[in-house]
């Protein structure tokens, strides 16, 4: 590699052409198109819905009163902001690096590593974090199905409150992730297909069954709490519409993807949204607002309100059931982002091509998932993240906000390049999306910030001695990377009719 | 401005006739009906044979005029039709000439009778048109005896996806803006033959024959998102595992015509066939437009 002519600052702010961006040497080009809208709406829908619905209300709740659902809608439409400004960053530049990507075209070499480290930690620690919390529903699924428990030495970290030896179930669920997405990515998406849909009859079964118990008194006093409890519940809830990102991940993937990443960004958005409102709804008719706060509901619960209305523990098993392979396809998905993001980084040089190196019969980068399920399944299996987690959603945030920001620059920038969705009210949207961003920010700890700083400064650092003498930006790399052609759905194929 | 159609009595049979009265019916202009005779021996000669030749190819005029009357008087109603003799040593000369005097708009020609009923065959003189004319040229099927519906419906491009071939879309695009019709594009991608000895596996031909078809979709998807085609233009790539295959996976309506460039090996200005423009005239099943490039 010969030393860059061009100087620092130069390199810094290079950007990556939205049409016949260089391919780095060594990388391969493309992935294999193969997700269609609808399995790609459940992969946003997987990634968001969670555990978080299960357990938000009982800190919601508690500070909003029946006003919680408001609070839904506020922190929904927040949510929504983003997720708009995703669809319209997805549909004018489809490729796999999601914001590292938007902000490689728009902002500058620099900016994007530094994305790309929050979104690396972001999806990195995501999936730690949720194996580990996975490893917790399995054990409580045991127990209720089985009365077994897999012994503390094999279910806790080293470091835990109460040490083990390696968090073993986790591991597990990172291994049994890394195989479906080394065996392909239609063949993910279809699994996931099936977890969301189980996922989304639990929580459907929730709300059948609380809607049993619904009683109007519950609602009585709704805006006792006024609006400052509203917000406060907001802020809290905001968290849980976390993740419709990832659909943006899947841009080298899916069909006809300038029309397919925004209608799933959007579609996504939706289900999630009336899925929370139902099952906010039905929870707080089910329940008097007082016994959300209670010490048992704030450890198991949606499961608590079942026990209570059936007075059964069928109910529990078959939430904590859901949850196990709501877990799953959280941490399926996440995991896929991850890997994706690192192929987009090697493709453009930033990192070694290795991490671009797809496979020829399954068509998926399977050194890079590897790498990934290695260090993810460290993390998850020896180092306690609780406090870790915080830093995952500043990562989160600074990259909505880049997004909001990416919109406006590439308006501006590119006002003619064809986009397949814009951003109703722009520049309002966006604006109001960075605010929105801000406002949930600022109630994030000093020493979060402190050691997500360090982060990032150490992979800025990277770029500054490896990437910027790496990027295929230097030397226009190997060749371009095929760029998606809209429309290509429109051209009808005739095959002979023996062919295959 | 005019359709010129090349007609000779006892050759070719009168599917040009047919062609050139619908081409003529849809442009809305006239038909011109081209007979290139003999040039006959023009230097005063004393040998009687002289005479009979050019006595003969008067009488293979008129002969071809009356014939040619008598069809055009059931199928061309309505339209101004004339007739032209013009004497030239070859006949493709010969209407290439009056074509140029007549200023016509394109040159239509029957198929050699040498093919089978209903596919376009290539005479001498056709074949010898198609690498050397400035102005378009039809070329009917033989048997050719119009569309049912009377009148052109449907123009079909075929595109190859090179620049050239991208230029005859947008010129096929203005012609079925004029005339008000329906288009479609067509890309072909044929499967070549499977090596023996299979040294390189049996399916090296199948994964190439994919990529390519993915490249022509990727490159017909373009034209639509670049705006050289509009909307409601059909896009359509037909692979098989030979043109003939091809051509019949093909949908035909009744009432077609299908447009194509000429090569891009060839610099000047003119119709030039190439290997696969050639593949594709042998097999259409429909009347065949050749745009020059």
């Amino acid at each position: 590699m010969t030393a860059p002519s061009t100087s620092l600052t130069q390199q810094m702010m290079r950007r990556r052409p939205v049409i016949g961006a260089p391919i780095a040497h060594g990388a391969s080009d493309h992935l294999e198109r193969s997700i269609g809208t609808f399995q790609l709406t459940l992969f946003g829908v997987g990634a968001t819905v969670g555990t978080g619905i299960f357990f938000v209300l009982s800190s919601a709740v508690p500070e909003a009163g029946p006003a919680t659902v408001i609070s839904f809608i506020i922190a929904g439409i927040a949510a929504g902001l983003s997720a708009i400004c995703y669809a319209e960053m997805a549909s004018a530049v489809p490729v796999s690096g999601s914001t590292y990507s938007y902000a490689y075209t728009t902002l500058g070499e620099f900016v994007a590593m530094g994305i790309a480290a929050c979104l690396l930690l972001e999806y990195g620690v995501s999936i730690s974090a949720v194996a580990v919390g996975w490893s917790g529903y399995l054990n409580k699924l045991l127990d209720n199905l089985f009365g077994v428990q897999i012994p503390q030495a094999l279910s806790a970290a080293p470091w835990d409150t109460t040490p083990g030896l390696i968090n073993l179930p986790a591991v597990i669920l990172i291994i049994m992730c890394a195989l479906l997405l080394i065996r392909g990515a239609s063949e993910s998406a279809l699994v996931n297909t099936i977890m969301v849909m189980i996922k989304l009859g639990v929580l459907l079964l929730f709300c059948v069954i609380a809607l049993t118990a619904f009683n109007t008194d519950h609602f009585q006093g709704f805006m006792d709490s006024g609006w400052a409890g509203i917000n406060a519940a907001a802020s809290t809830i905001f968290f849980s519409y976390i993740g419709l990102d990832a659909v943006s991940t899947a841009g080298d993937e899916v069909k006809n993807p300038q029309k397919t990443m925004p209608r799933a960004i959007i579609g996504a958005l939706l289900v999630v949204t009336s899925v929370y409102l139902l099952v906010t709804i039905s929870a707080l008719g089910a329940q008097p607002t007082e016994e959300f706060a209670s010490e048992e509901q704030a450890n198991a619960g949606l499961s608590v309100i079942l026990e209570n209305l059936t007075g059964s523990t069928w109910a529990s098993t078959v939430l904590a059931a859901g949850a196990v392979i709501s877990i799953f396809s959280v941490a399926l998905v996440v995991m896929y982002g991850q890997t994706r993001i690192l192929f987009a980084m090697g493709r453009d040089g930033l990192l070694p091509s290795l991490f671009a190196r797809v496979n020829p019969r399954t068509m998926t980068p399977v050194n890079n998932t590897v790498i990934v399920a290695v260090v993810v399944a460290i993390l998850a299996g020896i180092v306690p993240l609780d406090y870790l987690l915080d830093m995952v959603s500043i990562g989160t945030l600074v990259a909505f906000i880049t997004v909001s920001v990416g919109v406006i620059v590439l308006r501006v920038r590119e006002p003619d390049l064809p986009r397949g969705f814009k951003v109703p009210l722009y520049p309002i949207t966006p604006i109001l999306s960075v605010l929105a961003c801000v406002w949930v920010l600022r109630g994030l700890h000093w020493y979060t910030w402190a050691g997500f700083g360090v982060w990032v400064a150490a992979a800025l650092l990277f770029y500054v001695f490896w990437g910027r003498r790496h990027s295929a930006l230097n030397d226009g790399g190997d060749g371009y990377i095929p760029t998606a052609v809209p429309g290509e759905d429109d051209v009808l194929v005739v095959r002979p009719k023996d062919a295959p | 401005m005019t359709v010129a159609v090349g007609y000779l009595a006892g050759k070719a049979g009168r599917s040009a006739l047919y062609l050139g009265a619908e081409a003529a019916n849809t442009l809305k202009t006239s038909l011109a009906v081209v007979t290139v005779v003999p040039k006959p021996w023009t230097t005063p000669s004393p040998a009687r044979i002289d005479a009979e030749y050019a006595a003969w190819a008067d009488q293979l005029a008129a002969d071809s005029h009356r014939e040619a009357q008598a069809s055009l008087r059931q199928i061309a109603e309505g339209l101004d039709v004339s007739f032209h003799k013009v004497a030239s040593r070859t006949p493709g000369e010969g209407l290439l000439q009056a074509a140029k005097d007549l200023s016509a708009d394109v040159l239509v020609a029957g198929s050699s009778s040498d093919g089978s009923l209903g596919q376009v065959v290539l005479g001498s003189t056709t074949d010898w048109l198609l690498h050397s004319s400035p102005i378009p040229v039809a070329i009917s099927p033989r048997g050719y005896r119009g569309s049912k519906a009377g009148k052109l419906v449907r123009v079909t491009c075929a595109c190859s996806g090179t620049p050239e071939s991208v230029r005859v879309v947008e010129r096929v695009r203005a012609l079925a803006e004029r005339l008000d019709v329906k288009m479609r594009v067509v890309s072909y991608a044929i499967r070549g033959r499977t090596m023996f000895p299979p040294e390189v596996g049996l399916h090296a031909e199948d994964s190439l024959l994919a990529e390519w078809a993915k490249q022509l979709r990727e490159m017909l998807a373009k034209l639509k998102a670049d705006g050289v085609v509009g909307d409601d233009v059909e896009l359509v790539v037909v692979t098989g595992n030979g043109w003939d295959e091809a051509l019949d996976d093909t949908e035909w309506e009744d009432g077609e015509l299908l447009a194509l460039g000429t090569s891009s090996r060839r610099t000047i200005k003119g119709v030039f066939l190439g290997s696969h423009g050639a593949k594709i005239i042998r097999y259409s099943p429909v009347p065949v437009l050749v745009l020059p490039s």
